[in-house]
C-alpha cells in the first residue's frame, strides 16, 4: 500500500457532493469511492452529479453500493437486474471501473449457492462490455454470504474474470475471523478492502453488529483494534494485495460534521496505515493536488 | 418448484445456439457513397435498399455487408459518422428469440425494439463499445432482406464472389487486462472457444484469436501494445478479415480493381495474409489464407 493507494468514501462525509469532493481533494486524496446516492441525489440532475466528480480529478475507485442482488426470485430477480444494470451505467459514466457488491441480506434471498452462483455470473457478464468489476462482498448479518471466506467461495465457484472480491475489515474485526483464511485467495481476486474500526472492544450480537457497522464506525487508528488493523493490513500486504483501500466509515457523528474536518482524520488514518503500520515513505501533503495544479 | 432447482445449471452442448457462421456485417457512416466506393473495390455489389430507414444492403457471394446511415435512436449504439464503423454484426442461429433469451439470462443487454409495422424485429444485444450484436434465424429458404428491403431494380441479387472471397473474421481491439473478460462473454453467450496461441491465421499474430461453434468465423482480440497500454482507448470492432483460398491472387485482383494494400517492413503481402491501407480514416480489410467452409450442419 502506497498513499495513493487509499480513498475516501463519499459515504462517509456530511453534506452535496460537490463539497464532499472539494474536501477529499483538499485532504490530498487522488481516488474517492463515490456513494450512488451522492451523484443520484445530486441538486442538478445525475448529469451535473457526474460532471462534478470528472472535473473534480479524482480517481473513482468504485461506485457503490448494489445491495439484495443474488438470490431473489424470477419477479424480483428481473427487478434487481434494472436496478444493477442503472448502476453499471451510472458507474460507467463516472469512469469508474467497479462497482460493489454487498450480499443479500434479505430474509426472501433464496440461499441456494448454485442460484446465487449464476446471478453473480449474470452480473458480472453485464459489467463487462463496460470494463466494470464486480467486488462482492460479504455482510456480517447476512444469512449466507457473512464474511470474505462465504463471499470467495461464491466468487471462486462463479469463476468469471472480472468478478472478485471486497474485504470490509470491519467485519473481518466484528466477527474475529482468523486471519489465515486470507492465504486461501489469490490476491488478484481481492478487487478492494474497505477499511475502518470502531471503539468497543466487543461486539454482543448480531443486531449490535449490524448498528456498530452502520453508525459507530471510525477511521483506522481511531478505534480500539488498531493493533488487530495494523496486523490485517499487513496480512494483505504479505499475501501480495496491491489494490486499492477505501475508508467506508459509517459514523453518525460524522454526518454532524464538516466534511474537511472528518476528511483531515482520513487523511491521519491513511498516514498512520501507510507510514506507521507498512512504514512506507508519504509524500509530502497535497503533493497530488500541486502536481494537478502545476499540469492544468 | 423451486425457482433455484429450476434454473440448475444442466451440462451445455457444444454450440448451444446453433450457430452457423455470419449473416451479415454492419458499418454505419454519415457517408454512404464514399463506403460503396471501397465496398464496390473489394467486389461487393449493392443489391438491396430498407423499406424505412437509411440502410443498404452489399453482397458478394455468401457475404452481405449492410451500410447503415440512420441516426443513432438508442443509447450506446453508433452515430453515424464521416469515418466509417463496424457497428454490429449479425450470427445465424438455429432460433433467434431462443438465443436473444439466453443470452439476456446470462447478462448481455438489450436493446429496444426498433422495427416498424410489417418490418422484422431482429434480435440484438450490446457488444463491445457502441456495437451490437443480432441473432438472425431466417436465412435459408428466404431471408431478412426479402421483408425488410427493396430490391434494387435490374441488379443480379446473387453476385458470385471473388475467387472464394468469405468472411474470415472480425478483429476487435480491446482495452489493456481485458482478453480474459471478453473471451468470457463471447465463449458464454455464444460458445465461442479460444485457440491455443499456436493456432495463427494470416499474417497479423498478436492477440488472442476465438472460434465460433461452428468453426467457421473468428473473433481476434487485440489489447493495446507496450506504452499504449497506459493511454485510454475505446474498444471496438476494428476490421473485417476475409479469407481468400488463394491469397497472392486475391491481392494481384483487387489492386487491378484499385485496392491498396500494405507494403511496410513489418506487415506485407504473402501467402500468409495481406492488409489493406487504411481509407476513409481508418477502414481496412485484412485478407487470410482460408478456404470456405461447407456449413457445419445443424439442424
Amino acid at each position: 500500500m502506497i498513499f495513493s493507494d487509499v480513498g475516501m468514501d463519499t459515504a462517509s462525509l456530511a453534506g452535496p457532493l460537490d463539497g464532499k469532493l472539494a474536501a477529499v481533494r483538499r485532504a490530498g486524496f487522488s481516488q474517492v469511492m463515490i456513494s450512488a446516492s451522492d451523484v443520484v441525489g445530486h441538486p442538478g440532475g445525475v448529469a451535473a452529479g457526474v460532471r462534478a466528480v470528472r472535473d473534480s480529478g479524482l480517481a473513482v475507485t468504485g461506485l457503490e453500493a448494489l445491495r439484495d442482488f443474488e438470490g431473489c426470485d424470477s419477479r424480483l430477480h428481473a427487478y434487481k437486474v434494472d436496478v444493477a444494470k442503472s448502476m453499471l451505467e451510472v458507474c460507467s459514466e463516472l469512469g469508474g471501473r467497479l462497482l460493489l457488491v454487498e450480499a443479500s441480506t434479505s430474509s426472501h434471498a433464496d440461499t441456494n449457492a448454485d442460484a446465487m452462483i449464476r446471478d453473480l455470473h449474470m452480473l458480472a457478464v453485464l459489467a463487462i462490455p463496460m470494463g466494470i468489476r464486480i467486488a462482492f462482498k460479504g455482510v456480517s448479518w447476512s444469512r449466507t454470504v457473512r464474511d470474505f471466506a462465504a463471499a470467495g467461495e461464491l466468487v471462486f465457484r462463479a469463476d468469471c474474470p472480472n468478478l472478485g472480491l471486497a474485504i470490509d475489515a470491519f467485519d473481518v474485526l466484528a466477527a474475529r475471523i482468523p486471519l489465515g483464511d486470507l492465504d486461501a485467495f489469490d490476491p488478484e481476486h481481492i478487487f478492494l478492502v474497505q477499511l475502518s474500526d470502531y471503539m468497543w472492544q466487543k461486539i454482543q450480537s448480531v443486531e449490535e453488529q449490524a448498528a456498530t457497522a452502520t453508525h459507530f464506525r471510525v477511521f483506522p487508528g481511531e478505534g480500539a483494534h488498531s493493533e488487530d488493523l495494523a496486523t490485517f493490513v499487513r496480512k494483505l500486504d504479505a499475501i501480495g494485495y496491491g489494490g486499492n483501500y477505501s475508508f467506508d466509515v459509517y459514523n453518525d457523528d460524522y454526518q454532524q460534521m464538516p466534511p474537511e474536518i472528518v476528511v483531515n482524520r482520513a487523511r491521519r488514518a491513511a498516514e498512520w496505515l501507510v507510514e506507521t503500520v507498512l512504514r512506507r515513505a508519504l509524500p509530502v501533503p497535497n503533493m497530488e493536488r500541486l502536481r494537478r495544479t502545476a499540469g492544468e | 418448484m423451486n425457482d433455484a432447482l429450476g434454473r440448475e445449471a444442466v451440462p451445455e452442448p457444444l454450440n448451444p445456439l446453433g450457430i452457423d457462421g455470419i449473416e451479415f456485417i454492419e458499418f454505419a457512416t454519415s457517408k454512404p457513397q464514399a463506403l460503396a466506393g471501397v465496398l464496390e473495390k473489394m467486389g461487393f455489389h449493392p443489391i438491396a435498399r430498407h423499406r424505412s430507414r437509411e440502410v443498404e444492403l452489399y453482397r458478394q457471394g455468401s457475404m452481405n455487408i449492410i451500410v447503415n446511415s440512420q441516426p443513432a435512436d438508442v443509447p450506446r449504439t453508433v452515430q453515424p459518422a464521416e469515418t466509417p464503423i463496424i457497428s454490429a454484426f449479425a450470427v445465424r442461429v438455429r432460433d433467434a428469440q431462443a438465443a436473444f433469451r439466453r443470452a439476456l439470462d446470462l447478462g448481455a443487454w438489450e436493446i429496444p425494439v426498433r422495427a416498424r409495422a410489417m418490418e422484422l424485429n431482429i434480435p440484438a444485444i450490446h457488444g463491445v463499445g457502441e456495437s451490437l450484436i443480432y441473432f438472425v434465424d431466417r436465412y435459408d429458404e428466404f431471408s431478412i432482406y426479402d421483408i425488410d428491403f427493396r430490391a434494387i431494380p435490374a441488379i443480379e441479387p446473387n453476385p458470385p464472389a471473388i475467387s472464394g472471397l468469405h468472411f474470415f473474421g472480425i478483429v476487435q481491439y480491446i482495452g489493456a487486462d481485458r482478453t480474459a473478460d471478453w473471451v468470457e462473454f463471447y465463449s458464454q453467450i455464444f460458445g465461442f472457444t479460444p485457440l491455443p496461441d499456436r493456432v495463427r491465421f494470416g499474417i497479423m499474430p498478436k492477440g488472442l484469436v476465438l472460434q465460433s461453434p461452428c468453426g467457421s468465423f473468428f473473433l481476434q482480440l487485440i489489447e493495446p501494445q507496450d506504452t499504449a497500454r497506459y493511454a485510454f482507448s475505446e474498444e471496438h470492432l476494428q476490421r473485417i478479415g476475409f479469407g481468400a483460398p488463394d491469397v497472392m491472387t486475391m491481392v494481384a485482383t483487387l489492386e487491378k480493381r484499385g485496392v491498396e494494400f500494405l507494403t511496410s517492413e513489418q506487415v506485407h503481402t504473402s501467402d500468409r495474409g495481406a492488409l489493406t491501407k487504411p481509407c476513409l480514416g481508418s477502414v481496412m480489410f485484412e485478407l487470410v489464407h482460408a478456404e470456405p467452409r461447407t456449413r457445419v450442419a445443424q439442424r
